[in-house]
């Protein structure tokens, strides 16, 4: 992969912008309102997403009801506007879990030696055998029905992800020339790995970090479908989704509508993490140049999962 | 490099160099098997842990409220065993569960293994009905795509591709019901009849929950298999066959597909283990009896060792299946065609 990945970006100038594409510049577009509803949505809902309203069921899009109504009459804008903060708030908490659980032992194994490289590896490679979604609602039967805390296995079966590729980039550069000159000169552990590792390890954090936004919101929607951790007027995209399949032969347009917001969320986040793989290729390459490539880290990544 | 792989495709070998291959596959396997030890402890660990985690009292769930003396809590405690270190608790749970036995429900108290039984035949036929599918549909597209290579077909591969990877399989889920059984009630919407009692009916079934779940793997495998197939068509000895006066047909299956599918299978590989767990979004949706629908009836009422057990379960077959998947890429890919090296 990593390969390929250096190559293609080869011809590519260096160290220009993530926004330089213009889906990237779209994705940034989306998720900046993604971002403005998770804030101010309940606020700004037309309607309150709550109210049941027996004369107006199974409405489709109108002036009055811009995206229409359910099975109870309530205002399906309102209700997906207002039920963005919860899902991508307990998709940011898995994200931050994964990301601190992942980040800090992956540039950490690399500076404390084979047996904690060792030992760290073992558990990221068991932890990716539980399937997240299966995982997360068993550990609801065990700690509570609650997206919280649905979360927050969701976010421990991330961190696998975050490690190994902040391990294999921290490994990459840990064995570069400058490093050993740094070491040379007397620089400390701390002074490499801020300086030297860290910098050059972010855009690589920032791909994974970008595409596992992705996948936690597509665990918190699919979790709220199954009914995990929401009670039920309260509003959450999966939960919208799962009302909307139980009344599929009255309005059969109306899962499109929750399933598009979804989608292009997870659309805009994935379209953001290559705009990162690519700027971050194109700067790491030029960095890189003068180091002989560690053949064995590249092997490593390649080979899958418990292998 | 190229002539070798024009003369002696990596399925032709003397019996010298396979007794060899042979050895070195079994050591491959053991050094696998050494790797996957602690992996296996690990993970059926932190599964059974999740019981000490939810500091539920088992005695007294199954007792029920009225019985739940102090007395009649610690005796049950006792022949469950629940008045050991977890540990040890966990050792007597793992070595029954080796033997086959999971346990039994707290509230139904009928065994787990024989719940899980009961409800796997769905997982597995959803799960390799998606593989089947996800290899045809993937397989088709990215070889068409890659022949006609800047085509309309080509474009619109790629475009569904990107389409499709944003979409989770719950919500194609539900475009394939409102398509296929609201608008024009070809298919059912939901429901689930066993291949014992009628192999049609099986079909009609669980092909829309198959589907839902192949897509995303069949995008990856289109996307994949289009872009080896398309670095491969290049090659001198692809320009040599075709020189040489083969039909073309065969000079992209048995020259070209063999050399190109590399790629593509490792990400079947990848992908596969994960399904069984994704067949529970598929049964979600079409509210079939596997072990998704288990797995959140056993959790709504905390059945702990039906939990636990499902976990087990799957995780297994996630190990069995990856270590399946390595050592036949690995044998399959043993030579170094430049491709899987």
């Amino acid at each position: 992969m990593k390969r390929q990945e250096t190559g293609s970006a080869a011809g590519r100038p260096r160290g220009h912008s993530v926004l330089a594409s213009p889906s990237a510049r779209i994705a940034v577009g989306i998720l900046a309102v993604i971002a403005f509803l998770t804030i101010f949505g309940a606020m700004l809902a037309p309607q309150n997403p709550l109210a049941i309203n027996a004369g107006q069921l199974f409405k489709g899009p109108s002036a009055q009801h811009l995206l229409g109504t359910d099975y109870l009459g309530r205002d399906v804008l309102s209700r997906l506007m207002a039920g963005t903060r919860l899902s991508v708030l307990t998709a940011l908490e898995a994200v931050g879990i994964g990301l601190v659980l992942g980040t800090v032992p992956g540039i950490a194994t690399v500076f404390l030696g084979r047996w904690f490289d060792f030992a760290a590896n073992r558990v990221a490679d068991a932890l990716m055998t539980l399937p997240s979604i299966f995982f997360a609602v068993a550990v609801t039967a065990a700690l509570g029905n609650g997206l919280v805390q649905a979360m927050v296995p969701v976010g421990i079966l991330l961190a696998p992800g975050f490690f190994r590729v902040t391990r294999a980039a921290t490994l990459e550069h840990a064995r570069a020339q400058y490093v050993e000159a740094a070491t040379l000169l007397g620089a400390s552990k701390a002074h490499i790995i801020r300086v030297h590792v860290l910098r050059k390890v972010l855009p690589n954090i920032a791909v994974t970090t970008a595409s596992m936004t992705a996948a936690a919101l597509l665990a918190v929607s699919f979790l709220t479908f199954l009914g995990i951790g929401v009670q039920p007027p309260a509003p959450t995209w999966g939960g919208i989704l799962s009302s909307d399949l139980a009344y599929l032969s009255q309005a059969p347009w109306a899962p499109f509508i929750p399933g598009l917001l979804i989608a292009v969320t997870v659309g805009a986040l994935n379209a953001l993490a290559d705009a990162f793989r690519d700027r971050g290729s194109a700067g790491t390459l030029v960095l890189l140049e003068p180091v002989t490539e560690p053949e064995g880290v590249v092997d490593e990544q390649r080979s899958p999962a418990v292998a | 490099m190229t002539a070798v792989t024009l003369t002696r495709t990596p399925a032709v070998a003397g019996p010298a160099p396979r007794r060899r291959r042979a050895r070195a596959a079994a050591a491959r396997v053991g050094g696998g098997l050494a790797v996957l030890v602690p992996i296996v402890f690990l993970s059926t660990f932190i599964t059974y842990s999740l019981g000490a985690l939810s500091n539920s009292n088992p005695a007294a769930t199954i007792l029920g409220q009225d019985a739940a003396t102090p007395a009649a809590v610690a005796k049950l405690d006792r022949t469950l065993g629940l008045d050991h270190p977890l540990i040890v608790q966990y050792w007597h749970w793992l070595t029954q569960a080796v033997q086959g036995n999971l346990g039994q429900s707290w509230f139904t108290q009928i065994p787990v293994a024989q719940s899980i039984a009961q409800r796997l035949p769905v997982d597995l036929s959803i799960a390799s009905l998606a593989v089947v599918l996800a290899v045809l549909i993937g397989g088709t597209a990215g070889m068409v795509a890659a022949v006609r290579r800047g085509g309309w077909f080509d474009r619109g591969v790629t475009l569904a591709c990107s389409a499709v990877s944003t979409l989770p399989a719950f919500v194609v889920g539900i475009i394939l019901v409102v398509l296929f059984a609201v608008t024009v009630h070809l298919l059912p919407a939901n429901g689930y009849v066993g291949p014992a009692t009628s192999i049609p009916q099986w079909l009609k079934y669980i092909i829309l929950p198959s589907l839902a779940l192949s897509l995303q793997v069949a995008a990856d495998i289109a996307r994949q298999l289009r872009t080896s197939l398309v670095s491969v068509l290049e090659r001198n000895y692809i320009v040599g066959a075709k020189v040489r006066g083969l039909p073309y047909r065969r000079v992209l299956v048995r020259h070209a597909l063999r050399n190109a599918a590399g790629p593509a299978l490792v990400v079947l590989g990848n992908d596969f283990p994960q399904m069984l767990a994704g067949a529970v979004a598929a049964e979600a949706v079409f509210s079939l009896p596997g072990l998704g629908q288990l797995l959140l009836e056993s959790a709504q009422t905390r059945d702990i060792p039906v939990v636990q057990g499902l976990l087990l379960v799957i995780s297994t077959f996630v190990i069995v299946v990856n270590l399946i998947v390595n050592t036949t890429l690995n044998w399959l890919y043993r030579t170094d065609d430049g491709l899987l090296a």
